[in-house]
């Protein structure tokens, strides 16, 4: 590794695969309108030209393109035209990440992603190496560090153990894959293409369309209409979330070494994603609407100091786990979590304040709407709905804390449960409006590092006293269960 | 167990944030009068409009110019100690933040042309996650804020 070398050739025919799908839209127009000009296809010269630059730019930046580890450092040397030489040290570097393209997979090969921590966008991509070298990559950037670590623990005479040894291994079963995809359907998602889609159902549904379908498929109102609408795209929307689940969680597996989770999933392209232990702040499990019935939710986990521009790392640690086994992959992968009893919960008295609180928007908003528009009264109608939704987040919301993490459960769609160990929890907020402290209550926010920015888990109305005893703990560390109140 | 934090921000507070709200809350007035040419363009001209863009702009102005900064300096207080930095601020809605020293990653202290006129900083504080910042504290406080914390910070890293 300390001689500078190239990258396999394939990075070219990566480059050229890149360049024509990310201008893939602009190429199919250029041909599309090459096609069926009548002077000679003088677009299509154009668009050959573009394609044969891009081919050989590509063939000359991987040409340019050496790399070596030398003294600690991964040093690259690369560009055309603008030469740059990028040297990152070894200490700096957190994650080293593989994926497998498309192109890759072909040839055999894996692109590599060297990330460091803080100061500006420096990483630095490999798009083609084998995997053997890539393997070379990692110790050669790595192993030094861990002799030098493990000398020190051969002081304390611990045993040493490899460090790419792998000590566990998770894997989810196809059945577990088919019911991730079915269950995937984002409401998110649909809500906002059938917003944008109203957008634009005058030029689309106009009196000729409706008259067409109408002629085409007898037996259609205008009721029936809207409802086969609504349902196509409902079946359209859940078919890609299905396909994309399926495609991005193919063959997955979490390992377990030493130091690190190594994380691995996709069909098409292959991710390896490498977490560190200690740059793990947080573990989120989210129930997702049509995943809670099942008792089966999603495991994340939230991993800091990666590149600046990059606001939060949340990485899908297992894309499905039934809630019974996530004590058993606690144990076996996070040994600092656990899944603990939460008994701290918002007390009675903040029932109607949950019940309340998804109202406010809709009892401002309704009355507009219904100023403009003559249903708009309609809207109050969601108060039902919100309603229900309030008693289901007064119901999931809780917490507990001991003297290694806080959990706390919360809903705002779906359940969400994070975990943070008490080291990790970066700043303690508590707010309360005047109509909380008239009831004693206060809503707590609990952020944990993830990514450069933070992310934040709260739980409203709690007992102001719960929310001091959980800034007491933070600081303390004690949990200090006997000045808690049983029932107020 | 419940300890509020006891130490007050620099009273000259109330002094620089009136006239930041007095300068800026120019903007309030510029609805009405954008109103004024607007209308007379398209001949709809409306006294009536006018008062209700104008007088609203008027109550805020007020308000921000010369109740709020008081009610915000009373209610700012902070304390830091070698365990945590507390925070507490916000007179409708009461917020306390406690951020423990050892998460503290630096600190910085600002000062824009108004807190410069008052010779007042602000302290700049941030850890992986979050900013927070603890306004008009008078020059040498502000540097003496820093300075502990960024002590405290070391002393505890070094504990660890």
């Amino acid at each position: 590794m300390s001689e500078f070398r190239r990258q396999h050739w394939a990075a070219a025919v990566d480059k050229l695969f890149g360049a024509i799908k990310q201008n893939f839209i602009t190429f199919l127009i250029i041909a599309f309108v090459g096609t069926r000009q009548s002077d000679g296809g003088y677009f299509m010269y154009v668009l050959y030209a573009t394609i044969a630059l891009t081919f050989f730019s590509g063939i000359g930046s991987w040409y340019r393109f050496r790399f070596r580890v030398f003294e600690g450092e991964l040093q690259i040397k690369k560009g055309i035209f603008v030469r740059k030489n990028i040297f990152m040290s070894r200490e700096r570097i957190q994650v080293i990440d593989l994926t497998e393209g498309l192109v890759q997979r072909i040839f055999g090969l894996v692109k590599v992603e060297v990330k460091t921590a803080g100061g500006g966008t420096e990483s630095a991509t490999i798009n083609a190496i084998t995997f053997e070298e890539a393997e070379e990559l990692k110790r050669a950037l790595r192993t030094d560090k861990t002799v030098i670590e493990g000398e020190a623990v051969s002081d304390s005479d611990e045993a040493y153990v490899e460090e790419d040894e792998f000590i566990d291994e998770w894997k989810i079963s196809t059945k577990e894959l088919v019911m991730a995809a079915f269950t995937s359907g984002n409401f998110g998602l649909i809500a906002s293409i059938l917003g944008a889609l109203s957008g634009q159902m005058d030029a689309v549904i106009n009196d000729q369309s409706i008259e067409y379908v109408k002629n085409s498929l007898p037996g259609l109102n205008n009721v029936t209409l809207i409802i086969t609408v609504v349902i196509a795209i409902l079946v359209i929307s859940w078919t890609f979330s299905f396909l994309g689940v399926i495609f991005s969680y193919s063959d997955f597996s979490v390992k377990k070494t030493e130091k690190e989770l190594l994380i691995r999933s996709g069909l098409i392209e292959r991710k390896h994603i490498t977490i560190p232990f200690d740059r793990i702040q947080a573990v989120r499990f989210i129930e997702g609407v049509l995943r809670q019935p099942l008792g089966c939710g999603m495991l994340y986990v939230e991993s800091a100091g990666f590149e600046q521009n990059v606001k939060e790392r949340s990485i899908v640690l297992v894309p499905f786990i039934s809630k019974a086994k996530m004590q058993d992959f606690f144990d076996r992968f996070l040994t600092d979590f656990h899944i603990p009893e939460l008994d701290v919960t918002p007390p009675k008295k903040s029932f109607f304040r949950y019940l309340r609180r998804p109202n406010y928007l809709l009892l401002i908003a309704a009355p507009i709407a219904w100023y403009f528009w003559e249903l708009g009264w309609l809207l109050f109608l969601l108060m039902i709905p919100a309603t229900i939704l309030g008693f289901l987040r007064y119901n999931d919301a809780g917490l507990h804390f001991d003297s290694k993490m806080i959990a706390m459960q919360f809903r705002n769609f779906n359940r969400k449960t994070a975990f943070i160990r008490r080291k990790r929890v970066q700043v303690i907020e508590e707010s309360t409006n005047p109509f909380q402290a008239r009831k004693n209550l206060s809503s707590l926010t609990v952020t944990a590092a993830s990514g450069a920015k933070g992310i934040g888990f709260s739980i409203n109305d709690l007992r102001s006293d719960d929310v001091s005893r959980i800034r007491e703990w933070l600081i303390s560390g004690e949990t200090d269960y006997v000045t808690s109140p049983t029932e107020s | 167990m419940n300890v509020i934090p006891e130490t007050r921000i620099d009273r000259k507070a109330i002094k620089a944030w009136r006239l930041t709200a007095l300068i800026f809350g120019i903007f309030w007035f510029v609805p009405g009068i954008a109103y004024v040419p607007i209308s007379l363009e398209i001949n709809k001209f409306d006294p009536v409009v006018l008062l209700f863009l104008i007088v609203p702009g008027l109550i805020f102005y007020v308000l921000m110019g010369l109740f709020i900064p008081n009610l915000r300096w009373q209610r700012w207080r902070y304390d830091i100690n070698e365990d945590e930095i507390d925070l507490q601020r916000g007179f409708v809605f009461k917020t306390r933040t406690v951020v423990p020293i050892n998460r503290v990653q630096h600190v910085d202290t600002n000062q824009g042309p108004i807190y410069r006129r008052y010779k007042l900083s602000s302290v700049k504080i941030s850890t992986a996650a979050t900013t927070h910042e603890i306004p008009a504290l008078d020059d040498e406080t502000a540097a003496e804020v820093r300075n502990k914390i960024t002590q405290l910070v070391r002393q505890v890293k070094e504990d660890v």
